[in-house]
């Protein structure tokens, strides 16, 4: 069975896959928000994507429309670059490099979170999904 | 890193930028954007060798921009948490025209105001003046913003130094005199046959080293040291050590440089390598005698142009005018700071205004080149003094003389 991307079902099973994959010690105990925001999904609406950690429990993740939570990182940029990345077609750190992403936060932060984001998008990648 | 008001070496960071913010007020300035490598160690209280900005709003903490690889260092090492000091990079929304131009709109109220830039020109090239493609870039990026020249505001403010800087001024001063002490030990007696200027820069950078300097800041070549007709260059106050040997019968210029918390140490002292002549030994004491004078007459009150116009004349009297560069001083402040005196109020922009009148409290590094090309022969002195009412006060203890060795 595949999920629809960022559908409300995408989310029940990647929240479950964070909660078993990724324990505390795998997240650096890390506590930490991060807000993905799409643009221009398939439907032609903006999305959000919202991960909350503390001390490297999952605590929060959120799929929506509108105006998302506050966070401390976020990333934008287009559907199908998120999309790439999702199915490990794209680094994220390419997309950065490349300005397919914009970053908003820290940066010093960031570098120390760049290997957890890693995880995290690995989890995901791993969800049978359809874009 | 933190001290406390007990520490010799306390300065008050957060009354700095409180006193910049209130200028601001007072020109009516929302954002002031430092780029000055003097502004960032007078506001920071850290070395930030990489390109480098500050940001002031006009209320609360400023935020430090830096090159990503050296931002936690910089927050480590400065009076700033690690949220007041962010890191650039080449990244989409983390280079460093829109990481500071976003984070100046989230400070402005709907993203329009006056901001405070650091524009001009000087001899020193790490100065750090926003450059021009900067300024286009900034400009682009905050359209509903001015940009006005403000560096003045930092300028005025660090004129004076206060305690806790003089202190770290006099510490720097104690490690260079350490540096000019293992020179001396590893070349008396014969010991500089073999040397080379460069050889000898290494032992004043050990010896400053182990007295606790940070780095050999100067950005003429870190210690300075000349030997033979390299002494003697016409109007020569540069001279990065070179792989020349050290020669009997010549002079020997060694001029070193320690840094100690952001505090710069520069003190110059000479030799002559025996055998030395009559000749060698006349434009020795010619330069002994205007440097006692001139230290003799720093005081608070007196102008560049008043103090180099009595120096030249006393050097006229003695016979010894034509080898004098008629100069006797260069700016001096935290790291970065070391160009023009006092304002840029002079004839000349941005160079050092010749009737500025100093002020107690007021550090300078005491600086004279002596140069006789002709006989290969030349000698400087360089020592950061303070002024005080009716005197000044040498920082370099290391005596005066010219040993013949």
């Amino acid at each position: 069975m595949a999920f629809q991307y960022l559908s409300q079902q995408w989310r029940d099973e990647a929240e479950k896959r964070l909660k078993t994959e990724l324990p505390p010690e795998r997240m650096n105990y890390v506590t930490s928000s991060m807000n993905n925001l799409y643009k221009n999904c398939p439907d032609g609406k903006d999305r959000f994507l919202y991960f909350k950690f503390e001390d490297g429990n999952f605590a929060e993740m959120l799929v929506g429309e509108g105006e998302p939570p506050k966070a401390e990182f976020v990333i934008s940029g287009n559907y199908d670059v998120f999309a790439k990345i999702t199915r490990g077609e794209m680094g994220a750190q390419r997309a950065l490099m490349t300005m397919k992403l914009k970053l908003k936060g820290n940066m010093v932060k960031a570098l120390k979170l760049a290997s957890l984001a890693d995880r995290l998008n690995k989890v995901l990648a791993g969800i049978p999904t359809e874009y | 890193m933190t001290s406390t008001s007990q520490d010799p070496y306390f300065i008050d960071f957060p009354q700095r930028i409180k006193s910049i913010q209130s200028e601001m007020q007072n020109q009516n300035i929302n954002v002031y954007l430092g780029s000055r490598l003097r502004t960032l160690s007078w506001t920071t209280d850290a070395f930030c060798p990489w390109r480098s900005f500050i940001v002031i709003p006009v209320e609360g903490l400023p935020t430090v921009f830096s090159f990503v690889i050296d931002a936690a260092r910089i927050a480590d090492d400065s009076w700033l948490d690690e949220d007041h000091v962010m890191g650039f990079a080449p990244m989409g929304g983390q280079d460093q025209i829109e990481q500071i131009s976003d984070f100046i709109k989230d400070n402005l109220n709907g993203g329009k105001g006056r901001i405070g830039i650091e524009s001009g020109m000087s001899n020193y090239l790490p100065e750090g003046w926003l450059t021009h493609y900067e300024y286009e870039q900034f400009k682009a990026a905050l359209s509903d913003c001015e940009l006005i020249n403000a560096h003045t505001i930092v300028d005025r403010l660090s004129l004076i130094k206060d305690e806790g800087t003089i202190n770290r001024f006099k510490e720097a001063s104690r490690i260079v005199d350490e540096g000019h002490k293992a020179v001396y030990a590893a070349i008396k007696n014969g010991g500089w046959k073999g040397m080379t200027e460069t050889e000898i820069a290494g032992i004043a950078a050990l010896g400053m080293r182990r007295a606790g300097s940070e780095w050999e800041w100067s950005f003429t070549g870190g210690n300075e040291i000349a030997s033979g007709y390299r002494t003697g260059l016409a109007g020569g106050a540069c001279t990065p050590a070179s792989r020349r040997e050290i020669q009997a019968g010549e002079p020997l210029m060694v001029d070193i440089h320690a840094m100690f918390k952001l505090a710069l140490g520069d003190h110059s002292h000479n030799y002559l390598i025996a055998p030395a002549t009559d000749r060698q030994w006349w434009h020795a004491q010619n330069f002994m005698a205007i440097v006692n004078k001139t230290l003799e007459t720093y005081r608070a009150g007196i102008t560049p142009s008043a103090l180099a116009e009595q120096m030249m004349n006393f050097a006229e009297e003695k016979g010894f005018a034509d080898y004098m560069v008629p100069g006797f001083e260069h700016g001096i402040g935290m790291m970065g700071d070391e160009w023009r005196i006092g304002l840029n109020d002079g004839p000349f922009p941005y160079w050092t205004n010749p009737d500025h009148a100093y002020q107690e409290n007021e550090v300078i590094i005491c600086a004279m080149q002596y140069a006789c090309p002709e006989d290969s022969i030349g000698f400087r002195y360089e020592n950061p003094i303070v002024f005080h009412k009716d005197h000044c006060e040498a920082l370099s203890k290391y005596p005066l003389e010219i040993k013949e060795i």
